[in-house]
């Protein structure tokens, strides 16, 4: 879920904010740390996230049957977040995880309870998807949610185990993620979900988590050159992001990505595009009835998180507690025991090694003269000129070989 | 208009080759002063900083500043063609699309000539403070060589520890730990192999040895190499390539918390 579409809209106009790389370059930094994010509970749940427990379980779950132990309960997330964490240790990475708590409150109160509902009917549709009966998704929603609570206690038990640091934050876990990347205290925000950006994280990883079979590039996307590329202040961003359709609102019919950038630009807020769509004669652009953008966006100025410096925000890696985990997923879950002691060492020596400082630590980048950046902004302009050319050349020559008859050529 | 002349193809094919591995696209920052280079590796842990200056070249003109975004692996691919003693010929437009290098045999009249696509490359520039650093070592480059390669085979970072007594590189790995120690030495017959350390104050940091190797690959562009050292800042390896050219590397420190 997320914001739709936001991706394609920074490739196409910000394309400096993008950066892919391999895994190996991504390392937490002097007591600059890293986030990721988190298991997300059932009220937030977005299929989104992949770090979260949920898509491990879904991931698994597509497959066929999910991983379970001896006596029958699930253990797929925990193999995931075992492994997953390896990984990353492994490439330098220090993460902290950053539980989801509560689902947004809002002073009204109303749009956290649309949002609950409509996230709840949503998992009802994807459950009925996949099964087909009713009586099926019911079940299974219900199960999901025991299942997940517990899930995420033992993925909790587990990091402790492996003394990986996390927090479990008020609300929205994306905006604790910001929070804490914005003050120092961790590199990045790891998620899929793009409205990490709304929540003013400067740098945001994505497929950072994904398993290494899938080959992916992680994406450093860096909100000030976002910002930058599109011209935009951070509140205007936020508004574009609300257009384009977020988690909190339903998005306005037949306002696509072309469409949302068009209008934000010409009317600078979100206020005065709605009240031209309302005074818009052709009434080309319905409104929902229920469209409370104001709340949504006060939820990503003002998102319900732990100020940076409270006490709870403290976290710390420690070693592994290599016979606790052995007797945890060894003894408890069924998990190979070497196996699990092969990984115990590898994070011991993980966390005994010193971490790597980036340059940025220490030389600041030289800010570009303003004619620097007209003259980008401008080869920029003409690259994208060039682009729509081309793709409208190429409609073209479809239209007209499909105009001929056929045969005839 | 930039055209600049190299008496000896070497000292470019050598400088590529040094910055290859850390650096795949960069720019060659052209002004009336030399040619510049400055670029991060892809970890942003590493940097390259290569200055040739206007002197190096016979003759060298550059009218207007341009920019010559390169890729480093097309340029080896060119300079591979060229013999160590040719004469390398760069030259380009004001708003270049390409970069011609020309090579003129020395012993024949043999004459090649290339054409280098150039590309559009969005860097960003760092600013390097210029720094007193607490401790200089000039050793043989060679003897650096030997000391980053060897320790390799132990661990993945050395920690380099400068006090009175002398410099000591060492490091711990799992099959045991292991340490090089030199002192200064001067000898009047021999001044390549002169060790020298400066010293203001005792420092102790630890790096990558996988970067320092990489960095080493610069040994054959100077027979001394210069590191320079400070508590809590990048290190500094420099080569000086001839008079007042240098090609430098800065490494991010690794920092310990160890306990």
């Amino acid at each position: 879920m997320g914001i739709k579409n936001l991706f394609s809209i920074i490739k196409d106009e910000a394309p400096g904010a993008v950066k892919e790389s391999d895994i190996k370059n991504q390392f937490g930094c002097v007591r600059i740390p890293y986030t990721s994010h988190t298991s997300r509970s059932l009220q937030t749940k977005t299929t989104s996230s992949s770090m979260s427990i949920y898509s491990f379980l879904i991931a698994v779950r597509s497959d066929g049957q999910q991983l379970t132990n001896e006596s029958g309960d699930t253990t797929s997330h925990l193999m995931g977040m075992f492994y997953r964490t390896l990984r990353m240790v492994d490439n330098g990475i220090k993460p902290l995880y950053v539980f989801d708590g509560k689902p947004p409150k809002l002073k009204s109160g109303e749009l956290a309870k649309r949002f609950q509902r409509k996230a709840e009917a949503n998992e009802g549709l994807e459950e009925a998807k996949e099964t087909g009966t009713a009586e099926d998704v019911e079940k299974f929603s219900r199960r999901t949610v025991r299942v997940t609570r517990e899930h995420n206690a033992e993925c909790q038990q587990l990091l402790k185990l492996m003394g990986i640091p996390y927090i479990i934050a008020p609300t929205e876990a994306e905006a604790q993620c910001a929070v804490l990347a914005r003050a120092g205290k961790v590199y990045a925000a790891a998620s899929e979900d793009m409205d990490t950006l709304c929540f003013d994280s400067p740098i945001l990883l994505r497929h950072l988590t994904f398993s290494e079979q899938r080959k992916e590039p992680i994406q450093e996307i860096s909100v000030d050159k976002v910002l930058e590329g599109l011209g935009m202040e951070r509140k205007q961003f936020v508004d574009l992001c609300i257009l384009l359709g977020c988690d909190y609102v339903d998005p306005i019919p037949k306002v696509g990505p072309s469409t949302a950038l068009k209008l934000i630009r010409d009317h600078g807020t979100l206020e005065k595009v709605v009240e031209w769509m309302k005074n818009d004669e052709k009434k080309k652009y319905v409104i929902p009835e229920d469209w409370p953008y104001e709340d949504a966006r006060a939820l990503f100025f003002e998102p319900d998180v732990r100020k940076a410096d409270d006490p709870l925000c403290d976290f710390k890696w420690e070693k592994p507690d290599i016979e606790g985990l052995v007797k945890y997923l060894a003894v408890d879950k069924g998990f190979n025991e070497d196996r699990v002691r092969a990984g115990a060492a590898r994070l011991e020596k993980g966390t005994k090694s010193g971490q790597q400082a980036r340059l940025e630590g220490f030389f600041k980048p030289i800010p570009k003269t303003e004619t620097e950046k007209t003259a980008h902004k401008r080869k920029l302009e003409e690259q994208n000129e060039a682009k729509k050319k081309r793709q409208k050349e190429e409609k073209k020559e479809k239209a007209k070989s499909k105009a001929k008859p056929r045969g005839t050529a | 208009m930039l055209e600049a002349r190299l008496q000896q193809a070497n000292v470019l094919k050598k400088t590529v080759d040094a910055i290859k591995d850390l650096v795949q696209d960069c720019n060659f920052d052209c002004n009336d002063s030399g040619i510049a280079l400055q670029a991060m590796d892809n970890s942003h842990v590493a940097l390259v900083s290569m200055l040739l200056k206007a002197e190096t070249f016979q003759p060298y003109r550059c009218d207007r500043n341009i920019a010559l975004g390169v890729n480093l692996v097309s340029l080896t691919k060119v300079l591979r063609a060229a013999q160590p003693d040719d004469v390398l010929t760069m030259k380009a437009e004001d708003a270049p699309d390409s970069l011609n290098i020309l090579f003129e045999s020395s012993e024949n009249d043999r004459i090649t000539e290339y054409d280098l696509k150039l590309m559009d490359i969005d860097q960003e520039h760092l600013g390097i403070p210029d720094t007193e650093y607490a401790a200089t070592i000039s050793m043989p480059s060679a003897e650096f060589k030997r000391i980053c390669t060897d320790l390799m085979a132990m661990s993945e970072s050395v920690t380099i520890e400068a006090t009175k007594d002398g410099v000591k590189f060492s490091c711990t790995g799992d099959i045991g730990n292991g340490a090089v120690t030199l002192r200064n030495h001067q000898v009047e017959e021999k001044p390549k192999e002169n060790i020298e350390i400066e010293l203001t104050e005792p420092v102790s940091l630890t790096f990558s040895l996988k970067y320092l190797v990489n960095f080493c690959k610069a040994q054959a562009l100077s027979d001394s190499v210069r590191i320079c050292l400070s508590n809590e800042v990048p290190l500094l390896v420099e080569y000086l390539v001839s008079g007042q050219s240098y090609l430098r590397f800065y490494l991010a420190p690794k920092i310990g918390d160890e306990e």
